[in-house]
């Protein structure tokens, strides 16, 4: 799939290394699609929020708020997608409350084999297809999912539960999930990378394991960081030599050979992931930015608007 | 020999902390490397190193095991050890085999806990599990073995609290009393008495499975129960650990890009060491922009460069690309620089600061050079 319809999808999903700005990329996402008049909720999953206050809003905690026009966001957490799934099962709040005290609650999350998973999973999917008055709530859900290797227990949640769980409640749950999950119509995994060497060789792992691993729908590759091309070869040749030259040449002859070298670096290892991947790579670009805000996140937006 | 370094000089241990991402391991690897070519026994304790660097240290499929960086590699980069550098890749679930193996009172004991399905989750995916098994394979190293420096390159934690709490959320995991009581009734029952049990029990069990399923209930029971023995003999191990990570001959480094996440990440982690009474070796920050232009006013425009460019004999619109170039340039030093001395303030001990070199450090002579800058 190229990136054209990517905005069109009901669910997508944001991955990649640590630090390669999956929350930028979530939030450009985001407000490029509100800027074409779509509904959007942004989640978070169990983290430090960003999202909302990189759109200049506060965070937003485990119920949904509006952070800007056409923008709401929601940081889902395994206590309390527990308690809403719970409650929807055992239906009074007094048994909900005997059974799952807090210290047992805390220790049954993290006891039981990917319980937290599903639930943060079945809360973000269950945003993704929820209605209200006969039209979708949401158009579109962005996920700022978990980095490299919980996002792949994330999004293997449903998979594994379809293997191992005969039958009841928590199956056909896991089927409804999982039908979401992997239709390409309505869903997209998108990642997100650094032109750098160990980010390419992660994200080509990543991109395998939720490929031709779980077999999910790969939306485009974002190539985070990209500096541009600026000077031609013979330019550079002459600036080397100019380096040591006195103020104002000399610095400014360094900065253009050492941003000629970042770049040529980065060049590499991007087309060592469009190798590694056998796709394209839509490229944003290296912000000098020297704070990370709303007006870094428009830009970001606008790189990725003539794109997708 | 820079200043990091020599606050190295009498201490044994040095554990590497910092958010993913900016360079712990290759820090680590140099520092261990440096005492090494000083004439040391040195030991560097990896968890996931970037391919190439862990092919230069030697570390192919070796699992939990040192393995000597040999000559030749040295030689290749033009380095004469006068000690030895040897290179480990810790390997989680087998640490944690160990230590059960270690602890369980009986084979039979222990090939049921390593075959449970909830020992399985502990040891491989529950958070914190890298963590403790990091701090305890250092403890095994340091306590067993009889290396001059031993660095612990930890693993690429979230947030600094949890690799200081690691231990005890594990412990207060596997010795869970509350839990226990709920589902390991089985096991109480020969005690005190199966019915008096199922009657405070069985209405929360039986809601609970109705979440995961009966089967899976019964292995969290069994394993709390196969565990209890065990407990003391792991708790002593941890607060063993705990009293080696606040003795002298211990100092930490905190690793830190110039990213503002990732020096609140290593400020927030230089305060919980100081707290706790572990030692700060110091700090290095990691990747630093250099300035090109540490002069008063603003970078030069296009018009000031195109003079000094005609001067040079050469023109055209390449000025305006260059003073753009600068300009840029210089932003990003200012913002890494204002980072920098955020951390050099906030933390105690030696602050290093590593420009950023040529791509990856990615081999021998590549972390000699950064060693330098230590």
């Amino acid at each position: 799939m190229s990136g054209s319809d990517l905005l069109d999808r009901r669910l997508v999903v944001v991955t990649g290394k640590g630090g390669v700005g999956k929350s930028t990329v979530s939030a450009a996402l985001a407000m490029l699609a509100a800027r074409r008049g779509k509904r959007v909720l942004v989640v978070e999953v169990d983290a430090r929020e960003r999202v909302a206050p990189m759109l200049g809003g506060r965070p937003s905690g485990p119920l949904i708020r509006p952070v800007l026009p056409g923008i709401s966001t929601v940081n889902v957490d395994p206590r309390h997608a527990l308690e809403e799934y719970a409650l929807m099962v055992v239906k009074v709040r007094a048994i909900y409350q005997a059974v799952f005290e807090n210290r047992v609650v805390r220790f049954f999350l993290r006891a039981v084999p990917s319980l937290a998973e599903t639930l943060m999973l079945g809360k973000i999917l269950h945003e993704a297809r929820s209605e209200e008055r006969g039209r979708p709530r949401w158009d579109l859900v962005v996920v700022d999912a978990p980095a490299t290797g919980h996002a792949v227990q994330l999004l293997g949640v449903p998979r594994a539960l379809l293997d191992t769980v005969p039958g009841g409640p928590l199956r056909r749950d896991a089927e409804w999930m999982q039908a979401l999950l992997s239709d390409p119509a309505r869903t997209a995994v998108v990642l997100v990378s650094l032109p750098e060497e160990m980010p390419v060789t992660e994200t080509a792992e990543l991109d395998a394991q939720l490929g031709e691993g779980l077999k999910l729908p790969r939306g485009p590759v974002f190539l985070n960081a990209m500096p541009d091309a600026r000077f031609t070869y013979g330019e550079l040749e002459r600036l080397r030599g100019l380096s040591a030259s006195a103020p104002p040449l000399g610095p400014a002859a360094r900065s253009a050979v050492l941003q000629a070298e970042q770049q040529e670096r980065a060049q590499a290892q991007g087309a060592r992931l469009g190798a590694l991947l056998g796709r394209p790579l839509l490229p944003l670009p290296l912000l000098a930015a020297d704070r990370w805000g709303r007006r870094a996140v428009e830009r970001i937006a606008d790189a990725m608007d003539g794109q997708l | 020999m820079g200043a990091l370094l020599r606050s190295f000089e009498g201490k044994r241990i040095a554990v590497v902390v910092g958010s993913g991402g900016v360079g712990k391991t290759s820090v680590s690897a140099a520092i261990a490397l440096s005492r090494a070519l000083a004439g040391g026994r040195a030991l560097v304790c990896t968890i996931d190193p970037a391919r190439r660097l862990a092919t230069a240290l030697g570390l192919g499929t070796l699992g939990n095991a040192e393995a000597l960086v040999p000559a030749e590699a040295f030689a290749q980069a033009g380095l004469a050890p006068k000690g030895q550098l040897f290179a480990m890749m810790l390997d989680v679930k087998r640490t944690w085999d160990d230590l059960v193996t270690r602890h369980a009172p009986d084979p039979a004991t222990r090939d049921r806990i390593l075959g449970n399905r909830i020992y399985q989750q502990v040891s491989g995916a529950l958070a914190g599990s890298q963590e403790y098994m990091a701090m305890e394979k250092l403890y095994e190293l340091s306590t067993e073995r009889d290396y001059d420096l031993i660095v612990l390159d930890t693993p690429p934690t979230a947030h600094a609290l949890d690799f200081l709490e690691a231990p005890d959320r594990i412990l207060d995991f596997v010795g869970n009393e509350t839990a226990r009581k709920l589902f390991a009734p089985a096991i109480d029952a020969g005690r005190f008495g199966a019915r008096l049990i199922q009657a405070g029990t069985g209405f929360v069990a039986k809601t609970l499975s109705r979440f995961t399923g009966s089967d899976v209930l019964s292995d969290v029971g069994d394993f709390l129960g196969q565990f209890q023995g065990m407990y003391d003999g792991f708790k002593d191990r941890a607060s063993s650990v705990r009293t080696l990570l606040t003795a002298p001959e211990v100092g930490f480094v905190l690793v830190a890009s110039p990213s503002p996440l990732s020096v609140d990440e290593a400020l927030f982690f230089h305060d919980h060491l100081r707290t706790a009474g572990m030692p700060v070796a110091g700090s290095v920050a990691n990747r630093v922009t250099p300035d090109l232009w540490p002069f008063p006013g603003a970078t030069p425009g296009p018009d000031a460069l195109a003079t000094a460019l005609e001067a040079e004999g050469a023109g055209g619109d390449l000025a305006e690309r260059l003073a753009r170039t600068l300009e840029q340039h210089q932003a990003f030093a200012r913002s890494d620089a204002r980072e920098v001395e955020r951390l050099r303030r906030g933390c105690s001990g030696p602050h290093v600061t590593v420009p950023r070199l040529e791509g990856d450090v990615h081999d021998l002579s590549g972390l000699a050079a950064l060693a330098e800058h230590l």
